[in-house]
């Protein structure tokens, strides 16, 4: 019936008959093999059948499952004993920020607000004026924990590789104050964890 | 001097924009055509390339050029391509020629354009991420836009770009020379705008610097501007540096209140706090200008504030609360009744007078008072003509003769002096001036000291009278400042007559005008406050039992003048002078802080907006007086801005029409009543308050406690020790 | 004999055997169960200056087969945030290299010491404001 309809249609509208005839057979085209997905019947011998009765009525697929629990009991388990044992990161995990310094100890930090700018969450808060030696520093440099998301656009965006996401993840709090970090608790994690951080950013450095 | 090269220089196109006068004169030349990017446009002989294609909206990159500055034609960005011609031109210095086709998107025009930035930026620092233009930048945007998308710069041995030193040119503006392009925008704006000859170009080629030549600071009062001027990052704000970027601001549009002129501002805040205070244009008042004062004085802002109301606890003022603070002034002024004295400031806006004027009246008071003192006897302020600019500030570039009495312009009112030496250099405008001799940028006739001149001038036997009466269009300006003396009725008088007789058939050319001071006082006195603050010491018997000072703190009246038994309640938004005589501080807000109306010293009624909330638990003052009236049982009738704005347009109805001018009359009647008061001219010579630019800096509460001003002062001191200071330039 | 003795499992017994050895015999390997809820062999590869183990096996899969002995004063107080940044990228299959064998490890004098995770403890961060205040409110000149 829709064929009729269609081909009423496309007459109508004037089409090239050897056009019509081309889209309307598509489909119609005759197949010779053809496979069979689903699951086959289940065979209706006598045996089999009874076979399935007894499994079903003696619940060996219970005592099969437990064997298969107790086998791995004694198996090298397959997940790892969290504390003790971790998994794999990349050199290029981003986790708890950091404010990183200048071999020489100077802060890196210019204050030129980029990462501002660029943060998509608004987590970053910047203050910043004119240190006593004419340098351009920050007075604030404010990161809420709890807005950011980890999308990694404030280290991109530091011209002097100043924020960055450094390695770690195990900063959880009890409260949520405690995730609003200040220039100074971004300061001094740069300041323990720039071993990593430096490893981190050598590892990287032939891909950037 | 800068005047005649620069009027010959000009293009005869802007000398004809510019003078309005002979324009008229000369007949309409024929409109020629050309063609920008195939587009058609008539326009008058002269108009150079850049221009024509302003005119059908395609924007010519440009550095050097600006449109209020003479052409220099040096950064070369403009080039653009025109048919026919082998080389491209620069489009801001060649005037076009008939049957042009310009084209400003051609390949040749691109290449030239990608010459330009190529050249700029081998010199260039990178330094974008700590510099304070940094994204509001004309390199930047332009090189994003016009520049190639690739580099050839490669310093493979490190030898570095161009350096050039930073020179010291004063606490306001911060030098970063090896950013400079050498466009010579600040040059021609210090030697055309603001009138000193200290910026030029040592040096050719690579080696070219711009600098003062010698050591010495650029003090001007108009050097903010250079700021806005720079089209990089080599002159920055000293006050704001490093503090913020222009995107992440909040920007009010606003009215300035350092002096009577109510330049149009923006201000810039961000966490609560004004960054930065930058001009918003507008042709009739500041057009694009400020002076220093406006622009850097905001950090006077967030020093000295009143956070809190106070009352004196044993003698000594002591933070209370709003409830304690407002029922003790209200039962003073309860028990005060019709003895209670009120005094008003000059950065009070217009809402918070009315609501003071309309709480006295109530309490049988009509003696409020501003701070600024004015005759009178006569028709004193009844009469609007004899306290405003009746010629408006765009008036100046009409004139041709400028007769300034008693008043320094440079200093009171920097913009005015800008527009008068525009004129000046533009349009062949003299200037006389009685009073002390001054420095003001341009050339003046001295007529005399004092206001035996005045008296010549009115029987006209002095020898400038002539002058005066031939003149076409006269202007005569008379500082606010004068009518404070003891004479200052006579003052106003004679100078009302000449005015009078100057007026007579120049078809309806006003030639009075009065130059106030501050901020507030044009709507005060529209509002019908009396101007003789001293008044109530005089009647000695009975002095007030309560005084109420709106921001007062000029000291008119001392806490010496008055019995220790009466209270004074200070209202204002920085512990200065008034404050400190106080019995009770109640906390009010700046201008940035309030939506308030201020006049002008014209009578053009602008508002503030609100910037920033007033800190602590300081209040807008219109609500501290409504509070106040309604604790002391004399309740307002206004509950909100609009409702406060009802009441002002029924006393006063010029001062809702916000950015209008309402133009005085009675000019004749105003001078007739005057008349009597002419005789009593005093002998001794005429004083300004601000004769130097140390004097300019600081001289209201707000600007008293910027450390900006205070670090200007200092700079002048030095300056001024300095060998190669010139007495004349200061 | 080798094959039978796999057969019925004798191997898995002296394999315990040796690692209750390896562990310090029987009682401290009892304390390590306690401790660590596991009790593995491996070759001590460093000790940190907080006194942390680190050991590895690479006879286990990746991930379990480098691990960590908190120092015995944590006693049962250990965290994962006392491993120090030096040994975190060991830990982290970051890199092979142990801090003292790394030659790329910075030590500049102003690093800091590792500190664990303070939160809930009297040591714990709080959020302060770092730059003046904004307002300077005006004193009354003392009489």
């Amino acid at each position: 019936m829709a064929a009729t309809v269609k081909i009423f249609n496309i007459v109508k509208s004037n089409m090239s008959p050897n056009k019509l005839t081309y889209g309307l057979l598509a489909p119609m085209q005759v197949r010779s093999k053809y496979y069979c997905i689903s699951e086959p019947d289940p065979s209706m011998k006598f045996k089999d059948m009874s076979e399935r009765a007894v499994h079903i009525m003696f619940w060996t697929e219970l005592f099969r499952g437990l064997g298969i629990t107790l086998a791995n009991l004694f198996k090298e388990p397959a997940t790892i004993n969290y504390p003790f044992e971790k998994g794999p990161l990349s050199p290029r995990f981003r986790g708890e920020h950091a404010l990183r310094r200048y071999p020489s100890g100077e802060e890196r930090c210019i204050a030129c607000k980029l990462c501002e700018a660029i943060c998509p969450a608004q987590a970053i808060t910047i203050e910043a004026e004119e240190r006593e030696d004419g340098s351009r520093r920050t007075t604030r440099y404010d990161i809420d924990m709890t807005k950011c998301i980890y999308c990694g656009f404030c280290q991109e965006a530091c011209p002097v590789d100043a924020i960055v996401e450094g390695p770690n993840f195990e900063f959880s709090t009890e409260s949520r104050e405690e995730l609003l970090y200040n220039k100074e608790k971004l300061l001094n994690n740069g300041d323990k964890w720039e071993s990593e951080i430096a490893s981190n950013i050598y590892a990287d450095h032939l891909y950037r | 001097m800068l005047r005649t090269p620069l009027h010959r220089a000009l293009l005869p196109c802007v000398r004809e924009a510019l003078s309005v006068s002979r324009a008229s004169a000369s007949t309409a030349p024929e409109k020629i055509e050309v063609f920008i990017d195939d587009k058609r446009v008539l326009v008058e002989p002269g108009t150079t390339v850049l221009q024509a294609a302003a005119l059908v909206g395609v924007e010519i990159p440009r550095f050097c050029y600006h449109e209020r500055l003479a052409v220099a034609g040096n950064c070369r960005m403009c080039l653009v391509e025109v048919e026919k011609s082998p080389k491209p031109v620069a489009a801001c210095a060649m005037p076009v020629m008939k049957g042009w086709r310009v084209k400003t998107n051609s390949e040749m025009t691109k290449k030239a354009r990608e010459g330009v930035m190529e050249f700029l930026l081998v010199n260039h620092p990178l330094d974008c991420p700590i510099c304070d233009q940094g994204g509001e930048c004309d390199l930047q945007d332009q090189s994003m836009a016009f520049g190639s998308d690739r580099s050839r710069f490669t310093d493979i041995d490190h030898s570095g770009k161009r350096a050039v030193e930073d020179k010291d040119i004063g606490p306001l503006v911060k030098t970063i020379m090896t950013r400079c392009i050498h466009c010579t925008r600040c040059i021609r704006f210090a030697s055309e705008v603001a009138g000193i000859d200290d910026l030029g170009t040592t040096g050719r080629g690579n080696d070219m610097q711009v600098g003062t030549y010698v050591e010495k600071m650029f003090l001007s009062e108009l050097s903010g501007n250079i700021i806005d001027l720079c089209p990089v990052g080599a002159l920055t704000s000293k006050p704001y540096s490093f503090t913020a970027r222009p995107w992440e601001t909040r920007k009010t549009e606003s009215v300035d209140v350092h002096d009577a002129i109510g330049s149009n501002i923006v201000v810039s805040t961000r966490t609560g706090e004004v960054l930065r205070i930058l001009p918003r244009v507008n042709e009739e008042v500041n057009e694009e200008w400020l002076s220093d004062k406006s622009r850097f004085a905001y950090d006077g802002l967030r020093r000295q504030r009143l956070i809190s109301p106070m009352l004196k606890v044993g003698g000594q003022l002591a933070p209370v609360d709003w409830e304690d603070a407002l029922v003790s002034c209200a039962r003073a002024l309860v028990e005060a009744g019709p003895h209670s004295a009120a005094i008003v400031g000059g950065l009070a806006d217009a809402e918070s007078l009315i609501a003071l004027k309309d709480l006295f009246n109530r309490l049988g008071s009509e003696q409020l008072f501003t701070e600024e003192q004015f005759p009178v006897d006569g028709a004193a302020t009844d009469l609007r003509s004899s306290y405003i600019l009746n010629n408006k500030i765009t008036g100046v570039e009409e004139a041709d003769l400028i007769l300034l009495v008693g008043t320094n312009p440079r200093f009171e009112a920097p913009l005015l002096n800008a527009r008068i030496r525009k004129s000046y250099v533009h349009n062949e405008l003299d200037i006389a001036l009685i009073g002390p001799q001054l420095n003001l940028t341009y050339d003046y006739t001295h007529v005399g000291e004092g206001p035996d001149v005045l008296k010549q001038l009115v029987s006209e036997s002095h020898p400038f009278a002539r002058k005066l009466k031939a003149a076409k269009k006269p202007m005569i300006i008379l500082g606010a400042q004068q009518l404070k003396r003891p004479d200052g009725a006579a003052i106003l008088a004679s100078v009302q007559q000449i005015s009078q007789k100057l007026g007579k058939n120049k078809d309806g050319w006003k030639v009075l005008n009065v130059l106030q001071q501050t901020a507030s006082q044009v709507a005060a006195l529209d509002l019908g406050y009396k101007t003789n603050a001293r008044s109530i010491l005089e009647n000695g018997s009975n002095p007030p039992k309560v005084l109420f000072l709106l921001g007062a703190d000029e000291g008119v009246i001392q806490r010496s003048d008055l019995p220790a038994s009466t209270y004074v309640i200070y209202q204002g938004h920085h512990g200065d002078v008034g404050a400190s005589m106080a019995d009770a501080v109640l906390p009010g807000a700046t201008y940035t802080e309030k939506q308030g109306t201020y006049v002008n010293t014209e009578g053009r009624a602008q508002q503030t907006l609100v910037a920033v909330t007033p800190p602590g638990m300081a209040r807008e003052d219109w609500k501290i007086i409504r509070a106040l009236s309604e604790v002391s049982g004399y309740k307002l009738d206004f509950d909100t801005l609009a409702e406060v704005r009802l009441r002002l347009e029924q006393v006063a109805p010029n001062l809702v029409k916000y950015d209008e001018v309402e133009e005085a009359n009675f000019f004749k009647e105003a001078s007739e009543l005057n008349k009597d008061a002419s005789a009593k001219l005093g002998n001794e010579s005429f004083d300004v308050k601000l004769k130097n630019l140390e004097d300019f800096y600081m001289t209201n509460s707000i600007s008293r406690a910027s450390e900006t001003m205070a670090k200007c002062v200092q700079a002048v001191m030095k300056q001024k020790q300095s060998k190669y200071y010139e007495a004349q330039s200061a | 004999m080798s094959s039978l003795m796999k057969f019925i499992g004798v191997d898995k017994i002296q394999k315990a055997i040796q690692i209750f050895q390896e562990n310090g015999g029987l009682k401290a390997s009892l304390i390590k169960m306690l401790r660590n809820d596991e009790l593995k062999s491996g070759t001590l590869v460093g000790v940190d200056k907080y006194g942390n183990r680190y050991y590895e096996n690479n006879a286990y899969f990746v991930g379990r087969n480098r691990w960590i002995e908190y120092a015995d004063h944590y006693w049962l107080d250990y965290n994962a945030s006392q491993i120090p940044a030096e040994w975190y990228g060991w830990m982290h299959y970051k890199t092979d290299l142990i801090p003292t064998k790394d030659p790329n490890r910075p030590h500049h004098r102003w690093m800091l010491d590792h500190t664990e995770n303070m939160t809930g403890t009297s040591g714990q961060y709080t959020p302060y404001s770092t730059n003046r205040p904004k307002i300077e409110a005006w004193i009354p000149p003392k009489k």
